[in-house]
């Protein structure tokens, strides 16, 4: 797939904020265009619900999450008490699916996921249950806060330290490999520093580590010596490094352009013009990240086609959407092990690079896998996870009027699910579907209930199947 | 700003446009390979290229080692192999110890080794080193790669190539081009499930999904055109692979790593004649920045025994003239170890090829311990003269077109 680069977007257009008119309504496609960024997509009632309320209230609503998230946080953090003992990563990432589907807050939990593969760090190396879900919850309390903080504590992070080798990094022996990322994958991008710069910074980090699992600074392997970085002497130290990263205004659009990519498309690339409002607004309110984020999901260009379907559904958001909108309750571990082999697992990035997202994760094994997901989330067939989701209870409970035709409930699922945006090829499709379903010969045993069941399981999972449904 | 749909593409056409998409419809594919030049010339029929990439940058120095030079042990002195250990190919270089197979193989003239292998100015970035690699170009943007640009250039219907990864795994930028190359963990993964009641439900289930890819261009976006075209792709590999023999026995035992059981699935999908022309793996874990010795030794016992094993089968089936393995790593690594045992990110490092076909032997000298840059070993030979050889001389393909102009190496049997 290759990306292509928007020459003709006006900035001032583009980022201010979008405003229903007759010409741009406020329709049940924005709402779920909305959520499927912000949130897990919308279930039906939140679609309702934010048709209703009109953007304003509804992006209000989706930055602050619902009320009750305190109490929600304590409660989690309890269940993940026994993590450090059993030492179980499968249960961390079952807790953290956990989390992420039901918090009242879900953008918090998209910002988390989007700073774990941002800073990449696996358990594949650091292995320590108890040093990850730290720093997960680390990432958590700063995500839709300042950048500059986050930086700092993450470098201090006894997972990031082992992950990047900071505890091995001393005045005699220095080791590179935090110095590194730092740079290129965490604040300023290729081409911002030079090797020397990376040298002469690793020295700043060294003595750093870990005693009684906490940072820990060990004075007798720190250099203090004079290094020079960015053209700039001094004894520093890792902090004052960090700082000058920060100080960097290339550090604002290398993180905006990746805010970009995350909220806005897969494969529409900024121009500079377009992301310099952006960068510079982001740089003047010292990196608050709520901040940017609001302005982008507010924003014309948002809404727009452009930006419309141009993303590619992650594994994780893939398997979340289908859950939240069918309004199932499945087990976490078993649902994490399903999603593993589409390619995201977490607490285990493949590299210090992350997930690189977009088309990359979509191909012949992943895709038919997602089928066959959705067949064991919707249908009655797959013995791998007992907790399904249940199509026609769902329906029964949302759907006023006749619930004993077909036609109507595909139409429901279909506005549900992708708010009824299909060409006419595939609304053929369905519609033939439907024709055999109904033909077709049941067992005698089945009433007209059990059949009812089947047909729209069927065609939930036959919908679900589509490439639209990739679709973030 | 969402009207209806003929509004919609209207914008999306001349807002954006699809000019990106429109280059990798199935139609090209078909007409870059009815217009593929070369079918008479040499290496443009049945031979194979398997690319093993060590990801990570593997530790050359350790890997293929200069045992003689007082510097070698100098610079290495945790990591340094006892020279009683080392597996000696002739009186000055040798093979890390575990490497046992590899040497075997060496002595039997499979293996040519090619020395010192890099490019100019080295970029110790992981990714941008490997984009360079993949890409065969030393600037960005690294928007396809070496191999995936060839595919367009193979004869008809050869043109494919298949990376065998990890579910989920993305496929490596080398082959991305305008011909889509799936990702295949094994045979009995590629299989829709279908939930009818009867088979004929099922059947029909199976059929309708199948032809989701099929649903018409014009009215798609393009990212939708894109997964449009992933899924008919996936879906006539499926029915391929369906139809393939499932009871391949190997004629060797295959060690039990992961990267034997990808070398195994290629060697199932190269004797079943799938087609392909290209098969793509990778083993992980060469960033050994601390205490390298334990893990760099277990994972070139992993590569040593799967590559033997491989080509063990691929001989005991008469294969093992066609097809050629290619090793490489994004870079090497420091001379100088650093202080936690490890070594960090390096420059020029060794390329193995292996194969019934190739010449055999040690190509170009080791590069020099006590002439360094900035710490680094400094290459002599640009990978990308290694890459016009396997595309001229073995694939067929116009080194020129692909790579530019590069002088063709001895590393290949005359034919």
């Amino acid at each position: 797939m290759k990306l292509h680069y928007h020459k003709d977007i006006d900035p001032q257009w583009a980022w201010a904020e979008y405003k229903p008119t007759a010409q741009t309504p406020w329709t049940m496609k924005q709402v779920a265009h909305l959520y499927r960024r912000a949130g897990w997509g919308a279930n039906w009632t939140e679609l309702q619900a934010a048709l209703k309320n009109g953007p304003t209230q509804t992006i209000d609503l989706l930055m602050t999450g619902k009320p009750g998230l305190k109490a929600f946080q304590t409660r989690v953090a309890k269940l993940a008490a026994p993590l450090e003992e059993t030492a179980d990563e499968h249960r961390l990432r079952a807790w953290w699916l956990y989390v992420m589907m039901n918090s009242p807050h879900p953008l918090l939990e998209r910002m988390t996921l989007f700073w774990h593969n941002h800073f990449a760090t696996s358990n594949a190396k650091v292995q320590h249950v108890g040093r990850m879900y730290r720093q997960n919850q680390l990432i958590r309390t700063h995500a839709l806060k300042r950048f500059g903080p986050m930086l700092h504590a993450i470098s201090e992070d006894p997972a990031m330290m082992v992950w990047l080798d900071t505890v091995s990094n001393r005045k005699k022996t220095p080791n590179e490999n935090y110095a590194r990322e730092l740079m290129e994958l965490f604040s300023l991008g290729i081409d911002q520093y030079t090797e020397q710069d990376i040298r002469e910074a690793a020295r700043a980090f060294a003595g750093w580590g870990i005693k009684n699992d906490a940072f820990h600074v060990y004075q007798e392997d720190i250099d203090s010596d004079s290094k020079k970085v960015f053209g700039k002497a001094g004894s520093f130290d890792g902090h004052q490094i960090v700082d000058m990263c920060l100080d960097k205004k290339t550090c604002a659009s290398f993180l905006s352009r990746k805010l970009f990519k995350h909220f806005m498309s897969d494969t529409l690339v900024p121009d500079d013009a377009l992301i310099q409002p952006l960068a510079e607004r982001f740089y003047k309110s010292q990196y608050d990240i709520a901040d940017l984020v609001g302005v982008m999901l507010r924003s014309n260009l948002f809404f727009s086609p452009d930006c419309y379907r141009a993303k590619i559904k992650s594994p994780v958001e893939f398997g979340l959407s289908v859950v939240h909108m069918l309004e199932g309750r499945v087990d976490t571990i078993q649902f994490a092990e399903m999603l593993d082999p589409l390619g995201q697992r977490l607490f285990a990035p493949p590299s210090v690079k992350g997930w690189d997202g977009g088309a990359q994760w979509l191909n012949s094994s992943t895709l038919l896998l997602r089928h066959n997901l959705c067949l064991a989330l919707s249908s009655t067939e797959d013995q791998r996870i007992l907790n399904r989701c249940d199509p026609s209870r769902l329906v029964k409970k949302h759907k006023t009027g006749a619930q004993s035709e077909l036609a109507p409930v595909v139409t429901m699922l279909s506005e549900l699910l992708l708010q009824n945006d299909l060409p006419a090829t595939t609304r053929e499709r369905l519609q033939l579907r439907m024709k055999q379903l109904r033909e077709q010969k049941y067992a005698r045993y089945w009433n007209a209930e059990l059949i009812m069941e089947y047909q729209i399981r069927s065609m939930c999972h036959l919908i679900m199947t589509l490439p639209e449904f990739q679709l973030l | 700003m969402f009207l209806h749909r003929r509004s919609f593409l209207k914008s999306t056409f001349a807002g954006t446009g699809l000019v990106a998409y429109g280059l990798s419809s199935p139609q090209f594919l078909t007409r870059a390979a009815a217009a593929t030049p070369l079918l008479d010339a040499k290496g443009s029929r049945d031979t194979i290229l398997v690319v093993v990439q060590l990801t990570g940058g593997n530790d050359g120095l350790n890997t293929v080692i200069p045992f003689n030079d007082p510097l070698y042990a100098a610079s290495r002195p945790t990591l340094k192999q006892k020279p009683s250990d080392i597996k000696k190919l002739n009186k000055d270089i040798g093979l890390h110890p575990v490497l046992q197979g590899l040497a075997e193989l060496f002595n039997e003239q499979a293996l040519t080794i090619v020395q010192g292998v890099g490019y100019p100015n080295p970029n110790q970035s992981h990714f941008t080193s490997m984009d360079i690699w993949h890409s065969a170009r030393l600037d960005g943007p690294y928007s396809d790669g070496w191999l995936g640009r060839s595919l367009g250039h193979f004869k008809q219907g050869s043109g494919s190539g298949y990376h065998l990864g990890n579910q989920g795994e993305a496929s490596p930028l080398a082959l991305t081009g305008s011909i889509k190359c799936p990702t295949i963990t094994s045979l009995a993964d590629m299989e829709l499930r279908a939930s009818g009641h009867t088979n004929l439900d099922r059947k029909h289930q199976r059929e309708i999904i199948e032809k989701s890819g099929q649903a018409s261009v014009t009215e798609s976006s393009s990212l939708l055109d894109y997964v449009q075209r992933t899924s008919a792709g996936t879906f006539s590999t499926v029915k391929k692979l369906r139809e393939i023999a499932k009871n391949y026995d190997s004629k060797v035992p295959y060690p039990a790593n992961r990267l034997a059981e990808r070398l195994k699935l290629a060697a199932q999908l190269i004797d079943v004649e799938i087609g392909a022309r290209i098969f793509y793996v990778e083993q992980d874990g060469y960033d050994t920045h601390a205490d390298q010795a334990g893990n760099h030794s277990r994972l070139l016992t992993e590569l040593s025994s799967a590559l033997t094993a491989f080509y063990r089968d691929l001989k005991a089936r008469g294969h093992a003239k066609r097809v050629v393995i290619l090793t490489f790593s994004e870079f090497g690594r420091r001379v100088k170890e650093n202080g936690s045992q490890g070594t960090d990110h390096g420059a020029a490092a060794p390329v193995f090829l292996l194969g019934e076909s190739v010449n055999g032997g040690l190509v170009g000298a080791h590069p020099r311990l006590d002439k360094l840059d900035d710490g680094n070993l400094i290459h002599h030979t640009d990978f990308r003269s290694i890459y016009s050889t396997i595309l001229d001389q073995w694939l067929g393909v116009p080194s020129n077109k692909i790579v530019g102009q590069f002088q063709n190496l001895q590393l290949l049997k005359k034919t």
